[in-house]
């Protein structure tokens, strides 16, 4: 029970149980390239960990602050371009995941300005309005090849423990902001704006610096897994990295796992990874068939997802949630 | 330009206007009764287009034809699906999370049905009617464009008049002013819902057969729709189907217009420039422009 209650993690004074479980995972995982796992293992575990951290960034807006957005492979494809110039210009790997960082920022600033002003639903329809827009502007621009895609050429050899560790440094520092977030005041207000904007605005909380705020960290987070992957796969393309599946496959992680928790997007990142392997390898046209289905399933059975599932079989009172 | 030209301009323009108002009222009246954004839309609007189609190739129907039969058979779809799945969201004043992702989720399904069923290639219908043109004065005028105009304004004003003359369209003019107070004097909200939704899908579908005479058409048919409704629907308020007229008015002028200095690639993200300007600065839509210059008068 302790173990379940430690992974819903609820405000207050974090347990030992609360530290130890994601270091004993952060352990296991750190030593899975020396026990001699086959490359096939570790390539697998890399694309969980883009994105498990792609679903931790939606969560910290969809999840905690309840702002849906469809339109998160515009960070995610442009952080992946940002990180592909600055790599081929001879910078270090981690100052351009920096820079796709920042843009991916700028980016949400964009669409977060506009729209969060208002409430309703005008932020969730012009994310969908924005990843078609950008995607059409970088399938025609010719400084990035355009539809042909991006090249990325970096001068040291291909070491494949050097991704694996620099994903899981990356998902490790989505995982703690998530944690740092729920557990602070910021966090506290990104819940308030969710359940009730007008009562959140009335205790002092301004709603559009705060949404915009989730907005920059998420897309930050977004960004510079979009920077990692690209590195990775060294031929980035916009049909690939600004696909409108990839909007769909980050806000179905946390919807997956349980929207609105720490856990969930991680669980839901692990499901898909090891899914959408699968699943593409077997039914390469219905995947989105499927998924459709699946988020049909979960918003009317089990808003909470899998952890919502776990938590109604415990009916532990610590692991209550409302989304 | 010269004068002629801007005239043929904005008659193709209002021409265009009338095939959008069809396409966003349904997506308004939704909106409007239950507070849900129809993420779905865009996927109904691609059913209806391959239903025209269908029922050309295979019966021979004229599409024009089957867009009117389209209405009927996607209003009785829309009320199955409510009956099905939207009837169990959480009733709420402004749209939820749980709505948004329930209709995306079905968009998703609808639009992989449609890949499973008839492939990726783009399909189009093709009449004797489609490259005849209509001489009307000095105007030039695609009669196909003519036709689709005229049988999306009789719809509209049937529609408009269904608002205002009948004992649903008091319902649903009254939920959308307020929700409690229609509850108050009576009003059989889980009815009016079901009606409406499945008017608001049955519009969806009339407008996708509309569109397919005119253009070609794929599964993903109707995601650029979705965002053009949408603008329609913060420009036009949700008032009336006249708003939604004006909207749609508005939209196609932009982009017909725009359309002259933008490259075609871009056309999209004219109306998503407008979209993001009239957030900007008329947030309540034209109905704020009217409203202010009333006051200041």
């Amino acid at each position: 029970m302790r173990v379940v209650s430690a992974i819903a993690g609820g405000l207050g004074r974090p347990g030992w149980i609360h530290v130890a479980i994601p270091l004993a995972l952060l352990a296991a995982l750190a030593a899975t390239p020396w026990i001699g796992a086959e490359a096939n293992l570790l390539r697998l575990l890399f694309i969980t960990f883009i994105w498990t951290t792609t679903g931790i960034a939606w969560n910290i807006l969809g999840g905690f602050t309840g702002q849906v957005s469809f339109g998160f492979a515009v960070f995610y494809g442009l952080g992946a371009y940002t990180a592909a110039i600055l790599i081929n210009t001879g910078i270090h790997p981690y100052l351009a995941f920096a820079g796709s960082a920042l843009v991916a920022v700028l980016a949400s600033l964009m669409v977060g300005v506009p729209t969060f002003r208002l409430r309703g639903p005008y932020f969730a329809i012009a994310t969908i309005g924005v990843s078609e827009t950008v995607r059409v502007i970088m399938s025609n621009l010719s400084v990035t090849g355009g539809a042909s895609g991006y090249r990325i050429v970096e001068a040291t050899a291909f070491r494949q423990a050097d991704h694996f560790y620099t994903g899981l440094l990356l998902v490790s520092l989505a995982f703690v902001v998530s944690v740092l977030i729920s557990r602070s005041k910021f966090g506290l207000a990104l819940t308030a704006i969710r359940d009730d904007e007008p009562a959140a605005s009335d205790v002092g909380i301004n709603p559009l610096t705060q949404k915009l705020a989730a907005h920059g960290v998420a897309a930050a987070l977004a960004g510079m897994a979009g920077g990692v992957y690209a590195r990775y796969a060294a031929f980035i393309h916009p049909h690939g990295v600004f696909a409108f599946n990839t909007s769909v496959y980050i806000l179905l992680i946390p919807v997956i796992g349980g929207i609105g928790t720490l856990w969930g997007p991680v669980l839901g990142g692990v499901i898909f990874g090891i899914v959408e392997e699968q699943l593409v390898a077997s039914f390469p046209q219905a995947h989105l068939l499927i998924y459709g289905a699946l988020l049909i399933l979960i918003i009317l059975l089990e808003p909470g997802g899998i952890l919502g599932i776990v938590r109604k079989g415990l009916r532990h009172p610590r692991l209550r949630f409302n989304p | 330009m010269a004068a002629l030209d801007w005239l043929n301009v904005v008659v193709a323009a209002v021409l265009l206007a009338g095939i959008y108002a069809v396409m966003s009222v349904g997506m308004t009246i939704i909106y409007g009764v239950m507070k849900i954004v129809n993420l779905a839309h865009a996927g109904f609007m691609m059913l209806g287009a391959y239903f025209a189609y269908e029922l050309f190739e295979r019966g021979h129907l004229d599409p024009l034809v089957g867009a009117f039969l389209a209405f009927p058979v996607f209003f009785g779809i829309g009320r199955l699906v409510y009956w099905l799945f939207v009837r169990w969201l959480p009733v709420s004043n402004q749209p939820t999370l749980g709505s948004l992702l329930l209709m995306f989720g079905i968009w998703l399904v609808l639009q992989n049905l449609a890949y499973l069923v008839w492939g990726n290639e783009d399909r189009s219908i093709f009449t004797p009617r489609t490259f005849l043109t209509t001489q009307i004065g000095p105007i030039t005028i695609s009669t196909l464009r003519l036709v689709a105009f005229a049988v999306a304004l009789v719809s509209l004003v049937v529609f408009e008049l269904v608002l205002r003359r009948t004992w649903y369209g008091r319902s649903v003019r009254a939920l959308i002013q307020s929700r409690y107070a229609g509850q108050l004097v009576g009003v059989d909200t889980r009815r009016t819902a079901s009606l409406t939704f499945g008017l608001g899908i049955g519009f969806a579908g009339m407008a996708g057969a509309l569109l397919a005479s005119l253009y070609s058409f794929n599964p993903d048919f109707g995601r650029p729709f979705l965002i053009r409704s949408f603008v329609i629907i913060v420009l036009g308020g949700l008032e009336s189907a006249s708003g939604v007229a004006l909207g749609a008015l508005v939209l196609a002028l932009a982009e017909t217009i725009g359309i002259l200095f933008v490259p075609a690639g871009y056309q999209l993200a004219i109306s998503f420039g407008l979209l993001v300007l009239v957030l900007l600065v008329l947030p309540g839509g034209l109905a704020q422009l009217f409203a202010k210059r009333y006051r200041s008068a």
